[in-house]
Parts: structure tokens; C-alpha cells; sequence
């Protein structure tokens, strides 16, 4: 009998043991190569979003845990000061991420020294291809968040269209919204970084 | 070699894993929605597939038959893994395209299917090339779905960035064929169709 359970949990250990050392292996050859990858796509997001800035600076991460305080639900993954040629502050980037119907939804905002909505983009999603998707590739539906006046409000969010049929996906750059305009108000004006 | 084509050409006809044997219908509705996104799933499927078919083949002495599925599972979902690391980290453009469909491929019932049904008890050599006809098969019926439901459903084909087809323009595409339902009225037609075509071929020999 004990030979017998041992006959079946051997190969299934080994099995695992193959398998977990072939998937380190990949990952310790392919993870550089992902974050790098991950880390130009980022900055283009920025660039994207907002084109007058010639550098971008990461905020400290006291004021980047503030900001996450302050969100609660969304993950405020990173506050970029945009310097323009002259190092002057003209504005921010957030990279911001919002739950949606297959995990989050990475955004990246653009926000002008008013605060106004510069520009937005979507950095990754796992959304339905076809259905949530459709945040992105939709005409209009993210357009509508472009232009937004600095110290726009939650109110001013809810008011945009949603796309039916995408409703959890909308919803994730609903929040995504959210939460900028909460960073900005209880964040990069208190900290006296607004003109 | 006779038998190595007579395996590979039966999962292109009448062992087709999508209008014969009637698996791995979930990603296939879901994919082909898309020429672009079918084409690179199919690949993906047809890597996973032969590599599975393979390794398990080589393993079947060795596996002992109570325990064979989580084993299964286990090389499955390794290899499904090493494409989705490998896509992201060297063609990030397809893994976009792709995104959530590839770790799917783990519950794909075709790739679990042959490795129960043919691999578990073939030799290494056949199992290459049931996995590679199986792969075959259902990469071509996948991407011929899509190709009629992008055509007539969106009014165009696009492929890598590039617009190849167009339907003419006041062509008002019926959003059905886009969605699940006018997925699974097309794919009844297909199934119907290339029975016909089977059953034609098998009249054929017998006669």
C-alpha cells in the first residue's frame, strides 16, 4: 500500500519539480527584457499624453503614498513632475490603475499646470477582446475625458457616457478619472505644487 | 511515414478538432471575432500542442495512469506559460493583440483532448504529428471563422495595423455576426459544410 501511494506521488512531484525549474528559467530570461519594455511603453504613454515636456520626474514616495491614501480603491502607481526644456514644471503624469472586468486597467493621465485634462491613454488591460476593449478602440470614448478643467470633481466624471455592453470596463477608466481628480485635489494642491 | 501523414491529415479532416470532434469551441467562438488575433492563437495553439503531445509522449511509460491528468495539466500549463512569458518579452505587439487569450490556451480542451486520447498512447513520432494536424486544423478553420465574421461583420479585414480588405463603402456590416450568437450560427453552417465535404470524400473511396 505504501509503495503503491508513493508509485503515484512520485512522478507528480517530479512532474512539478521539471515543470517549476523550466518556468524559473524563462522568467529569469524574459523579466528583464518584459520590465524594460513595460518601462518604454510607460514613458511613451507620457510622452503621448503630454508632448510639450521634455523630461519627467518621479514625485517622493511619501507624496506617492499620499496620493494612494488618498485614492483608496484605484492603484496610483506613479506621479511624474513634466519639466519642460527650461526645467520648468508645466503639468503631470499619472500612471493610474482601475479595476475592470479582467483585472486592471493601467491608464496614463496628463494633466497641465491647471490641472486640465491634457491627454489620457491606456497602458495595458486584459479586457474581453471585441467587448472591453472597446474602451480603446471606441471613437469618442476617451476623448470625452480630454479637456477636462483642472479641479474637475467625481460629478463632473459620472456625467461622461459610458459604453453599454463594456460597462465594467468603462467603469475602470470611470474610476480612473476618479481618482486623478482626487490626487490632484487632495495631493498636488496641497502639497502648493498648483499655480 | 505513410502513417505519420494519414495522423497528421486526419486532424485537417475528419478527425478536425473544431467541425468534427467539436472541442475547443469556447476560445474559438470568443477568438474569432478577429483575423489577427486567430492567426497568432493558432500558432500559439499549434506550439503548445505539439509540444505537449510530444513530451507526454516521451513520458508515457513513466506516468502512471491515476495520476496522468494533473500531470497533463501540469506540462500544459508550463508550456502555455513559456509563450505567454516569450510573447510579451520578444513580440509585445502580438501579445497586445492577444493579451488574455493565451493563458486560456491551459483550458483549451483540444491540448488536454490529444494528450489524453492520442499522445498517452502513440509513439513520440505519431504524436508530433497528431499535435501538428490537430494544431493545423484548427488554426484553419479559426482563422477562416474569423476571416468571414471580420469581413461581413466589421466590413473589413485588418492585419497588422494594415487594412488589407475593404468591403465597399454603404456596406452596413450586421454587428451579429460580431457577437456570440451570429458566432454560433456561422460555425453551424461551417460544421455542416465540411461534413458534407467528409462524407463526399468517404463516398468517393467506397465506391
Amino acid at each position: 500500500m505504501k509503495s503503491n501511494a508513493l508509485r503515484l506521488i512520485i512522478p507528480v512531484v517530479l512532474t512539478c519539480m521539471a515543470a517549476a525549474a523550466g518556468l524559473s528559467a524563462t522568467y529569469t530570461i524574459t523579466a528583464p527584457l518584459i520590465a524594460a519594455q513595460d518601462k518604454a511603453a510607460e514613458e511613451a504613454a507620457l510622452k503621448s499624453v503630454l508632448p510639450e515636456a521634455d523630461a519627467f520626474e518621479a514625485v517622493d514616495a511619501a507624496m506617492l503614498a499620499s496620493a494612494q491614501e488618498a485614492v483608496g480603491d484605484s492603484k496610483v502607481s506613479a506621479i511624474y513632475r513634466a519639466l519642460d526644456g527650461n526645467g520648468e514644471l508645466i503639468g503631470w503624469g499619472l500612471k493610474v490603475g482601475s479595476r475592470g472586468y479582467g483585472g486592471y486597467v493601467d491608464m496614463v493621465w496628463g494633466l497641465d499646470r491647471d490641472g486640465k485634462v491634457t491627454d489620457l491613454t491606456i497602458l495595458t488591460m486584459n479586457e474581453t477582446p471585441g467587448l472591453g476593449t472597446r474602451i480603446k478602440t471606441e471613437p469618442g470614448f476617451l476623448e470625452q475625458y480630454r479637456g477636462l478643467p483642472g479641479g474637475f470633481t467625481e460629478k463632473d466624471v459620472k456625467k461622461l457616457d459610458m459604453i453599454s455592453g463594456a460597462t465594467k470596463s468603462s467603469r475602470a477608466v470611470r474610476n480612473s478619472g476618479i481618482a486623478v481628480s482626487v490626487v490632484y485635489e487632495a495631493v498636488l494642491k496641497a502639497a502648493g505644487e498648483v499655480r | 511515414m505513410k502513417e505519420w501523414l494519414r495522423v497528421f491529415r486526419a486532424g485537417l479532416s475528419i478527425d478536425n478538432p473544431l467541425t468534427v470532434l467539436m472541442i475547443g469551441l469556447c476560445a474559438t467562438l470568443a477568438v474569432s471575432s478577429q483575423v489577427e488575433g486567430s492567426l497568432f492563437m493558432g500558432i500559439a495553439v499549434i506550439f503548445v500542442l505539439v509540444m505537449s503531445n510530444a513530451l507526454i509522449s516521451v513520458l508515457r511509460k513513466l506516468i502512471p495512469s491515476q495520476v496522468r491528468i494533473p500531470i497533463f495539466i501540469v506540462i500544459i500549463a508550463s508550456f502555455v506559460t513559456v509563450v505567454d512569458l516569450f510573447l510579451k518579452a520578444f513580440f509585445p505587439p502580438i501579445y497586445a493583440v492577444l493579451g488574455i487569450w493565451i493563458p486560456l490556451i491551459v483550458v483549451n480542451c483540444i491540448i488536454l483532448g490529444r494528450a489524453e486520447a492520442f499522445a498517452y498512447h502513440n509513439k513520440v513520432w505519431l504524436s508530433v504529428a497528431d499535435g501538428l494536424g490537430m494544431g493545423v486544423g484548427f488554426s484553419l478553420v479559426l482563422v477562416g471563422l474569423a476571416f468571414i465574421r471580420e469581413f461581413f461583420g466589421a466590413g473589413k479585414i485588418e492585419l497588422l495595423g494594415a487594412t488589407i480588405l475593404k468591403m465597399p463603402t454603404g456596406y452596413a456590416p450586421p454587428t451579429i455576426l460580431m457577437m456570440f450568437p451570429g458566432a454560433f450560427i456561422l460555425f453551424g453552417f461551417v460544421v455542416a459544410f465540411v461534413r458534407w465535404l467528409n462524407e463526399r470524400s468517404t463516398d468517393r473511396k467506397v465506391a
